[in-house]
């Protein structure tokens, strides 16, 4: 124990007289591994960890699969009383609960906040034992059409929402005109299965009875809902596949009953599946966390070969000691004991930084990936993150350390001191050390340049233009706290009074009765009334204020005005997408479109291109000529309950004040959402900003590695050549003569690698033609020159650096064979 | 009374480490003379490598002053330091410090490549040829390093400390790594060169060959504790 002890503080003492090469270590160790235990953490959290519920191997969704009559699948969402009949059929399950999700504003809390909600069945938090800070769960008295009003809390919304208040217990919250009586709190370590979305956190659980399902929905087998679902636990007797086969006869007989009167749905039939909740709740997450484990592992074996060349520099350094050691008796494994107290001392600090980085890289997970994948809130620093921690200390710190010490060549180190410390007892061919640099400027200039083209690509949809403004421009969404839905002509005199109250307010500059561009279009069948040709275009309401308001210039005809809205007029403004696709020469005015109804909309206008990102664009018949996405804009109605206001430069308006200012005019109605434009496009750019930020980072990374790796075999090669430098020294040659030198002598190397760069390309293009060949556009070439004069500079800086220590000192440093 | 090549005045070099001083050299004064033939001698640390370098302009003394040509050389540039080795200093090291991965040709005709002026290829060839048949090895041109012996190695970097013609050959322990048969080869034609008129400064330990040079000069703990001619005998 004392040796170990005496080791490692020899150890440590070398190591404290080289802070760059610990530093160095340190840095690229630390966050590889870190990476490393992030993406191992969560691939058994996913793959492996079991869902925190009791029976969890039983836990099984039930799905709706509506098959149409070529057996195609038209969609995997319930309708409304299928799911109340199989709920209430019990087949199949031991327990099953139904749930509905929605979005709703507490109206009776101050500051009107809109929470998720979600409308179940008593059964679901017995089926998921859910852990409970207050009060109880749902009760058979709260079962359905019990109709009784009760709520549950999520920790984080009693924390937030009602400031931790323990008296929370039977005070009433009012959301959609009904007044719940509080009964639980869900405990913070609480976690829900994310059925319908990943990363969504019901705040708010509600009877299953208040769902926000008009009563039509409730009725209608012709009506799919995506927010519905169903859980349980199986039968212990019955198989999955039993399930299924029990269910699909259940659910399709009532739902053909349903139909039989509907000639639309002919032939379809609904085939039930039945998933396991981890399935369900995984997705296509396993794949992603696959893919990023191996991008990780792909890292850290870079990040390896990179520290193995900077030991194979530092064991060159070393030589000396070592040969002077082996003269006073040191073996092999002495060697090799002494270097496994350097390489465990830098693999123990650079875990340590692993797992502080791995810590951070869970909390960025947490907040960036949520809604990318399932299950991150559980992520923590656990037994199998610091055993992996463990395992990887032992075997780098082992691999290093062996790695040093195979390149000693034992018998040649006496020469070493014969030769008064000229000579080398190293063993690492000038074959391998040219293999070993070629190799990593092949592999650096691939992952530059691949990085390179998807920072590209996504700064381009960052900095594309977007056609409008979102400059001081928000959308307010109105919330209508009643059962009782107010009819147009009821809402129309209260949207008048809103919208004065909201044009009185002395932020707002200007204001429009529709929403804003992001806030999104649908899909609309229209028909040419000329020649019945059918398009599907996306489709928005807008009033006359709307264009100008985003600065969409209109090109051709007329704005809607106020009398199209009040009369309902059926006229329309086409986008030059549109045109293009109605008429070649995009001259659509007065053209006549149908939306079904008797009376065609009349286009009117024609209003230039926008791009949402996000969007895709479309080929114009195949001409490969950029058109934009279609659009048409149709009157909004004087009743429609949202608006988009633009500030006045450095103004803001609060929800609250917002709210206040409904209560004024109605107090049924409430702020459903109130979104600035900016914040909606940053969150439909979250993808490119995630990918840009990721690649620029990944890039940085690569550079970072690539120039270690290549200092480390460039320095241990000059350090081989130490006393042929200080021979030339001394016979006359100049620094620039031995920088010259030396980058002439890796030139062949490093173009070797460049060469072997297109290789790869090449092989890459064989195998991803079709990922790969988007990409290949003239564009691609300044990009590639951008790369390989980056490479060049990094391959330059790592000829320089470790020649500097020898031509920067008087020549006899180099020839003395020590410092 | 000419301009001596190389002339030291109250010459010091002190290394240190950590946390302690070494005084290598204190207070030397020499000068070597045009046609000189003069050993340096003494017990191993007494700095007369060190001195050797310092005068070789392989390393910078810490104190004092360094005459080359009469110039003064002690706050030259490393580049400047460079050119003078090149053009007026030949080296020959114990270790040979020949360039394995270059042929016995390219070895020798390195100095004339690495000077300011260039020379043609067909003047280093000359050059190259004559060094080659000064020290008897012509024939082997073409081979690498690794394939003569010691004594053949050591030849090879005389001819290379004589190709670029310099003013002085300085000599660090050119036996030192040589059996004693090639060892008196070596110094019998060092001993020949300067009888040609190359002048000669030699350190060695080998009391031997120190004896042969025409003046020795002896250090200990880097000091001259005495120096003595041929033809002026006189005990240290």
């Amino acid at each position: 124990m004392r040796i170990l002890i005496r080791q490692h503080k020899q150890a440590w003492a070398s190591l404290k007289k080289k802070p760059g090469f610990v530093l160095t270590v340190l840095m690229t160790m630390g966050i590889t591994l870190g990476a490393l235990l992030c993406a191992i953490t969560l691939n058994y959290l996913l793959l492996v960890e079991p869902l925190p519920y009791p029976d969890q191997d039983r836990l099984f969704v039930a799905e709706h699969g509506v098959t149409g009559a070529k057996k195609e699948t038209k969609g995997l969402a319930f309708t409304y009383p299928g799911l109340v009949h199989l709920y209430k059929s019990k087949a199949a399950f031991e327990q099953a609960a139904i749930m509905s999700y929605g979005e709703d504003v507490i109206v009776s809390h101050n500051s009107q906040p809109l929470v998720n909600t979600a409308y179940i069945t008593p059964e679901l938090h017995q089926i998921l034992a859910s852990p409970l800070a207050l009060g109880r769960m749902f009760e058979a008295s709260e079962a359905m059409d019990t109709h009784n009003p009760v709520a549950m809390l999520s920790y984080n919304t009693w924390q937030q929402e009602f400031n931790g208040n323990v008296d929370i217990l039977e005070q009433k919250i009012n959301i959609r005109g009904v007044s719940y009586r509080i009964v639980g709190v869900l405990a913070e370590h609480f976690i829900e299965p994310e059925l319908e979305e990943i990363g969504r956190e019901t705040q708010v659980w509600l009877p299953f009875d208040f769902n926000s399902a008009g009563e039509g929905q409730r009725q209608s087998f012709g009506n799919i809902s995506g927010n519905l679902k169903f859980i349980g636990l199986l039968n212990k007797e019955v198989s999955q596949s039993q399930a299924v086969q029990l269910l699909t006869p259940l659910v399709n007989d009532r739902w053909q009953e349903g139909v039989a009167e509907i000639s639309f749905f002919k032939g379809w039939s609904i085939d039930m599946r039945v998933r396991p909740v981890k399935e369900v709740m995984l997705g296509q997450s396993e794949s992603i966390a696959i893919m990023l484990l191996a991008g990780v592992v792909g890292l850290v074996l870079i990040a390896c070969a990179n520290i193995s060349n900077l030991f194979m520099a530092r064991t060159a350094e070393k030589q000396r000691q070592m040969a002077i050691q082996a003269a006073i008796g040191a073996t092999k494994k002495h060697l090799f004991k002494a270097m496994l107290a350097e390489t465990s001392i830098l693999m123990f600090m650079s875990i340590i930084l692993a797992l502080v980085i791995a810590k951070s890289g869970f909390y960025i997970m947490q907040q960036y990936l949520g809604a990318v994948l399932p299950r991150v809130n559980e992520l923590s620093l656990n037994p199998i993150t610091f055993g992996c921690a463990v395992l990887v200390t032992v075997v780098f710190a082992l691999f290093f350390a062996k790695l040093s010490t195979r390149m000693i060549n034992y018998r040649a180190l006496n020469t070493t001191l014969q030769s008064s410390g000229k000579g080398s007892g190293l063993q690492v061919s000038k074959k391998t050390r040219q293999v070993l640099i070629a190799s990593q400027v092949a592999l650096a200039t691939v992952l530059v340049f691949a990085n390179f083209s998807l920072l590209k690509d996504a700064v381009k949809t960052i900095n594309a233009p977007l056609g409008f403004t979102t400059t001081n421009i928000s959308t307010l969404r109105l919330n209508f706290s009643s059962t009782d839905s107010p009819s147009q002509e009821e809402s129309i005199p209260i949207m008048a009074g809103i919208m004065e109250k909201l044009e009185a307010l002395p932020q707002v500059e200007s204001l429009s009765q529709s929403g804003s561009p992001l806030d999104g279009f649908y899909l609309r069948a229209l028909t040419n009334v000329a020649n019945n040709e059918r398009y599907t275009p996306f489709l928005k309401g807008a009033d006359q204020r709307y264009f100008n308001m985003i600065e969409q210039p209109l090109l051709q005809g007329d704005n809607f005005t106020r009398v199209d809205r009040q009369d309902g007029n059926n006229v329309m403004i086409v986008n030059q997408a549109f045109a293009k696709q109605l008429k070649a020469d995009g001259d659509v005015l007065g053209l006549q479109l149908s939306m079904g109804g008797p009376d065609p909309h009349k286009i009117i206008g024609i209003v230039k291109d926008i791009a949402i990102p996000g969007e895709t664009a479309i080929e114009d018949d195949g001409s490969a000529e950029y058109t934009g996405v279609p659009r048409a804009y149709v009157a909004s109605r004087l009743g429609a309950q949202t608006f988009m206001l633009k500030l006045k430069s450095g103004q803001s308006v609060s929800r609250e004040q917002l709210g206040k200012l409904l209560a004024e005019v109605d107090s049924r109605y409430a702020v459903f959402s109130f979104n600035s434009a900016d914040d909606i496009l940053t969150q439909r750019l979250f993808s490119e900003i995630t990918t840009a930020v990721t690649t620029a980072v990944l890039a940085g990374l690569v550079f970072l590695l690539a120039g270690i790796g290549l200092y480390g075999i460039l320095s241990y090669g000059t350090q081989l050549r130490r006393f042929e430098l200080g021979a030339r020294m001394a016979i006359g040659a100049t620094k620039q003569h031995l920088v010259t030198m030396i980058i002439n002598d890796n030139a062949k190397s490093v173009l070797v690698g460049f060469i072997g760069s297109v290789v790869l390309f090449a092989l890459a293009y064989i195998g991803l033609s079709e990922y790969i060949q988007p990409f290949l556009t003239w564009q691609v070439l300044p990009m590639i020159v951008a790369t390989l004069i980056l490479i060049t500079l990094v391959t330059l800086f790592a000829c320089y650096w470790p020649l500097r220590k020898y031509i920067n000192k008087p020549a006899i440093f180099s020839l003395r064979g020590s410092d | 009374m000419t301009t001596p090549i190389i002339k030291v005045q109250q010459l010091g070099k002190v290394f240190s480490t950590n946390d302690m001083l070494t005084h290598a050299l204190q207070g030397i004064e020499l000068e070597i003379q045009q046609g000189e033939y003069i050993s340096i001698s003494g017990p191993s640390g007494c700095g007369k490598s060190t001195l050797l370098s310092i005068m070789g302009l392989l390393d910078f003394p810490t104190t004092g002053k360094l005459f080359f040509e009469g110039k003064d050389i002690s706050q030259l540039s490393m580049e400047q330091t460079a050119a003078i080795r090149n053009k007026k200093i030949g080296f020959i090291f114990q270790q040979f410090n020949l360039i394995d991965e270059l042929s016995i040709y390219d070895n020798i005709a390195l100095p004339l490549r690495y000077a300011k002026q260039p020379t043609s290829d067909k003047k280093i060839k000359e050059k190259v040829d004559y060094c080659l048949d000064v020290v008897g090895m012509l024939s082997k041109a073409g081979r690498r390093p690794t394939q003569l012996s010691g004594g053949q190695q050591q030849c090879i970097a005389i001819a290379r400390a004589l190709v670029a013609e310099p003013s002085i050959l300085l000599v660090d322990e050119p036996t030192g790594n040589l059996d004693s048969k090639n060892s008196d080869q070596i110094m019998a034609t060092l001993e020949a060169l300067n009888n040609q008129g190359t002048t000669l400064c030699v350190v060695t330990h080998d009391i031997r060959y120190a004896e042969m040079a025409k003046r020795k000069v002896y250090l200990l703990d880097g000091r001259i504790l005495g120096q003595t001619r041929f033809d002026h005998q006189s005990m240290y």
